[in-house]
């Protein structure tokens, strides 16, 4: 019988389990809290009821949870908030990696099994998370001849750009990131730098198969850029503008899916070209190159890349969201704050609060996200889908496509939105 | 369709000096010298076998040879179909042999039935019978750096056997 | 540095536009084996199997046993195929001893051979699907292969490595509820395996890749000497089973499946089609098959074969399946070579990728119904 650890002592694990809470005290004490003290001195704090925020002031919901809601408000609308918390990456990393899960269960059911089913007891829930833990502990191997600044940087690149295009992605009215006034324009240059990161990985690799894999990518990626930006002209012109949030309020009544089904169809095949996602994942065909421009990468380094592609899927599919289906609009399904809270406040027996500021976020907002995420998360479905019934093909079959059939539709896309225009139905003045 | 295929008597006719090993209807088999396996193999050709199923080497260090076994079959006649011709002949063997540059030489099938191509690279690395004309006379399953005797002759013990 | 090379390496000369690829044997798409292709941007212009690195070297250990006990080790070389790839050896083995087979055994054999048939072609189509990224594909065929798996466990006592055929016979009879049992099963597989033209193969985009590539014409199908599943996709009628029936089989109600296009997508169907044709060859044998009386004829120990060799041929999974054994008058064969259906279509590899291209690869290889560990042996 074998045991994992022969020397294994509860008292020695207690001991090393107090030594570590032992020195961060220490160190949050001496190193910490003076870090942070000095660093206040050069951030702009909010004011909150006229008063100054400082740590004592923040510090101060702790004695009473009523304060708490006016400094989270005030929290929620600083830039650094929409960057990393919402509706920028934190946002798309949880939406990233519910997608994965989903991928997954939703993948193995087609196949007539279980998918991840043990870590985490229900259904294999923190599989995600155990499958980045290993991401993490694994080595980071560089080939020996790679070019090794550029080859560090391009999964740093990647998820860079990646969060780029999250970034200029409106969520709700008002919830966006950078909100661009030509906010179309923005996407096609933040894509433009997708085949660059890749075929700079692929390059700076010094290997074959990357380098095969980079050139399929940038291939794949370029060819379908030109389909993808011309089938979303034709928004574009009957929208009136170029700003996503003000598409998105140019389809209050009907999402231009309605008018322009070819060139939404036209965009979802390009999304799914874009995303390097079956059938379209030549550049990662394992049975041909045997991991594409991604062979070399190991450890966090593949693991930046996958969460990279993923913020990637998430970005195009809330694209499609907000240029297709009408972003946010849609009827009214949040309900609306109850209004006792505010005026008797919330009561827990004998203790009555109440909690001035609330509600935290109005409802219109909250009904925003939630069609936004309802019909993004149907986008990414309908991504994740192929993946089960349909094969890879080939690059020259790509191409061909890409070049010949897409092209000529998006084109025919065009007209169509042109007639509707020159109509009169549509569009800046039109009749609807 | 032909009941019987007089597959042997042929070769007797046209080559005095084959040995026929046996007579049976499906399986016929023929010991044919070295000189004349060429002739042989186009003569069979012509009579109908298409392809060769297998070729396979046995070492007689008894005999000092070691014979190369064609069995030849056709798709094209069906009278023909269950009938396999084992085409024999023998090269010299050679007690150190050194492969592809003694005396154990055979000429090659391959002009005649492409499809001995393979087993005849891995009859030479096997056995160390080196083909003549054959375009291709590498390595095959062996390693590249195997460096002993060719390991299907007798001679070439396995160990603790 | 000398120009004498030992004979079996050469120097290579390197051109600037031709990029020499290394496919395997640490490649996913290669199997265990190492496919050299040089390629001028996307068009393969030159490629070269090398296999054997699975050479486990069965002709020369099986100089050293005797006739039984060659066994166990000689289906080493295709697990998923293990009593298909006896069946020549244990023909020619009975041949040489003498021995004679009761009735019941050779449907027993029958009904192993087609269902270990089907086990092989199912893992077979599996990596076909994976090679094309056709992941469902991959699920499907390997699931439903635990139904011919879990039969073949019960026949034989063991999930792959069966060992099951021995001289004058099998080794020991069917349970007694095997033939409900499998006629459940395989009435459940028939019709699963028609879901896998939904899936796969009346998929436009399957077609559309594997259509027209690979084309092996039925004059160069022959001059190759290519066979089984290969040689049927090309329109050449030959099938072991039909043509030279060993055991019961000429008794037995089945079709020759003949393909005439001679594609990948040809070559990838007919063993999908000669699937339910085992199914109907394993009822057929139930049905036929005597209900009682011995499996096996009792062998003496170490027996001796004459002084005479054989040759015997079966239709497996990969097409003919050749066995010659040189016997003399020992009780351990002097010779065994199996002539294997994956060696002899390997010769097509080389024919066929010249001038595709890369991302055709994957298709034209696993198409030829090739086995890289029963091609070294």
């Amino acid at each position: 019988m074998s045991v994992i650890a022969p020397t294994f002592r509860l008292s020695y694990f207690l001991r090393s389990i107090l030594d570590n809470v032992f020195w961060i005290i220490v160190l949050v004490t001496l190193v910490g809290i003076p870090a942070i003290q000095i660093v206040l001195f050069y951030i702009e704090m909010p004011v909150i009821d006229g008063e100054l925020l400082t740590p004592f002031l923040a510090l101060t919901w702790l004695a009473d949870p009523s304060r708490a809601v006016p400094i989270i408000k005030a929290l929620m609308y600083t830039d650094f908030f929409r960057i990393a918390v919402f509706p920028g990456f934190g946002l798309a990393a949880l939406l990233a990696a519910g997608t994965i899960f989903v991928e997954r269960k939703m993948l193995a059911k087609l196949q007539l099994r279980v998918g991840p089913f043990y870590c985490g007891k229900v259904e294999g829930i923190l599989q995600l998370m155990g499958d980045g833990l290993k991401l993490i502990s694994k080595e980071i191997i560089i080939p020996a001849k790679a070019d090794k600044p550029i080859f560090w940087l391009a999964p740093v690149a990647f998820v860079g750009t990646a969060a780029a295009f999250v970034s200029l992605i409106p969520v709700a009215p008002g919830w966006v990131v950078a909100d661009v006034d030509l906010g179309v324009l923005a996407v096609f240059a933040v894509i433009g730098f997708f085949p660059i990161v890749t075929i700079l990985s692929a390059w700076s690799a010094n290997s074959k198969f990357p380098f095969i894999g980079g050139i399929r990518a940038l291939h794949q990626m370029i060819s379908f850029e030109i389909p993808l930006i011309l089938s979303l002209l034709g928004v574009v012109m009957l929208a009136g503008t170029m700003s996503l949030t003000g598409i998105v309020e140019s389809q209050d009544f009907f999402p231009w899916i309605v008018f322009l089904p070819v060139g939404a169809i036209v965009f979802f095949i390009c999304i799914l070209a874009e995303l390097e996602r079956i059938p379209f994942d030549l550049p990662e065909a394992e049975s041909e190159i045997v991991a594409g421009w991604l062979t070399e990468f190991s450890g966090m380094m593949y693991g930046l890349v996958q969460l990279g592609t993923y913020l990637k899927l998430y970005a195009f599919a809330a694209l499609f969201t907000v240029m297709f289906l009408g972003g946010w609009s849609g009827p009214m399904l949040w309900p609306p704050f109850p209004e006792e809270i505010i005026t008797d406040g919330i009561q827990l027996g004998p203790v009555t609060a109440t909690i001035p500021g609330l509600p935290i976020l109005d409802q219109a907002m909250l009904n925003g996200v939630l069609w936004f995420l309802l019909k993004t998360v149907a986008v990414i479905f309908f991504i994740l889908l192929p993946r089960g019934v349909f094969p890879r093909i080939r690059i020259d079959m790509l191409l061909s496509l890409g070049w010949y059939k897409l092209i000529g539709l998006s084109f025919i896309n065009i007209f169509i939105a042109l007639a509707l225009l020159y109509a009169g139905v549509l569009g800046p003045g039109g009749m609807i | 369709m032909d009941p019987l295929i007089p597959t042997t008597q042929p070769f007797l006719e046209k080559f005095p000096d084959v040995t026929i090993i046996s007579d049976d209807a499906d399986r016929p088999a023929i010991l044919v010298p070295k000189e004349q396996i060429l002739d042989a193999a186009i003569f069979a050709k012509e009579m109908g076998f298409d392809h060769a199923e297998s070729v396979s080497g046995v070492d007689y260090p008894d005999e000092n040879e070691i014979e190369v076994v064609y069995h030849l079959g056709s798709y094209t006649n069906d009278a023909m179909a269950k009938c396999v011709l084992a085409l024999a002949t023998r090269a010299p063997r050679e007690d150190a042999p050194r492969p592809g540059q003694d005396s154990t030489r055979l000429p090659t099938l391959r002009e005649v039935f492409y499809s001995v191509e393979f087993h005849e690279r891995e009859i030479f690395e096997m056995l160390g019978v080196y083909f003549e004309g054959h375009p291709d006379n590498r390595r095959l399953l062996l390693p590249e750096d195997w460096a002993d005797l060719p390991p299907m002759r007798k001679d070439f013990a396995i160990k603790g056997r | 540095m000398s120009t004498q090379l030992p004979p079996g390496l050469q120097l290579e000369k390197v051109d600037e536009r031709i990029m020499t690829l290394n496919v395997g044997p640490q490649h996913p798409g290669s199997g265990h084996m190492r496919i050299i292709v040089q390629i001028d941007g996307d068009y393969i212009v030159a490629c070269d199997p090398d296999p054997g690195y699975v050479h486990r070297g069965e002709e020369k250990m099986a100089e050293y046993r005797n006739y039984i006990t060659n066994i166990p080790h000689l289906e080493r070389p295709v697990i998923h195929d293990s009593c298909n790839i006896l069946y020549p050896y244990v023909l020619g083995a009975e041949e040489l001893l003498g021995i004679e087979v009761p009735e019941r055994a050779k449907y027993v054999r029958v009904i192993a051979a087609e269902l270990n048939r089907c086990v092989y072609t199912l893992y077979w189509l599996a990596i076909y699907g994976i090679f094309l990224g056709h992941s469902t594909m991959f699920m499907w065929p390997t699931g439903d292969r635990e139904l011919f798996i879990d039969l073949l466990e019960k026949l034989t006592g063991a999930r792959v490595t069966h060992a099951y055929f021995i001289p004058g016979g099998v080794r020991n009879d069917m349970p007694a509820n095997f033939e409900d049992v499998c006629l459940r099963q395989v009435g459940y597989f028939e019709k699963r395996i028609a879901e896998y033209a939904d899936v796969f193969y009346d998929n436009p985009i399957l077609i559309s890749r594997t259509a027209d590539t690979g084309i092996l014409s039925r004059n160069d199908a022959i001059r190759l000497g290519t066979t089984g599943s290969v040689l049927r996709a090309s329109g050449v009628d030959y099938d072991v089973r039909k043509k030279e029936p060993y055991d019961v089989y000429d008794s037995m109600d089945f079709e020759t499946n003949i393909l005439k296009a001679g594609d990948a997508y040809a070559r990838s169907k007919v063993p999908w089609l000669d699937m339910m044709e085992s199914c109907r060859i394993i009822r057929d044998a139930l049905s036929k098959m005597p209900k009682s009386g011995s499996v096996r004829t009792k062998l003496k120990p170490n027996p001796k074969g004459g002084d005479t060799s054989v040759y015997k041929r079966v239709e497996s999974g990969r097409g003919a399946l050749g066995c010659h054994i040189v016997s003399r008058k020992k009780p351990e064969p002097y010779r065994v070579k199996l002539s294997v259906g994956s060696f002899r279509n390997l010769i097509a590899m080389p024919y066929l990728l010249k001038g595709e291209k890369l991302g055709n690869m994957p298709s034209v290889y696993w198409s030829l119904n090739y086995w890289p560990v029963e091609a070294d042996r």
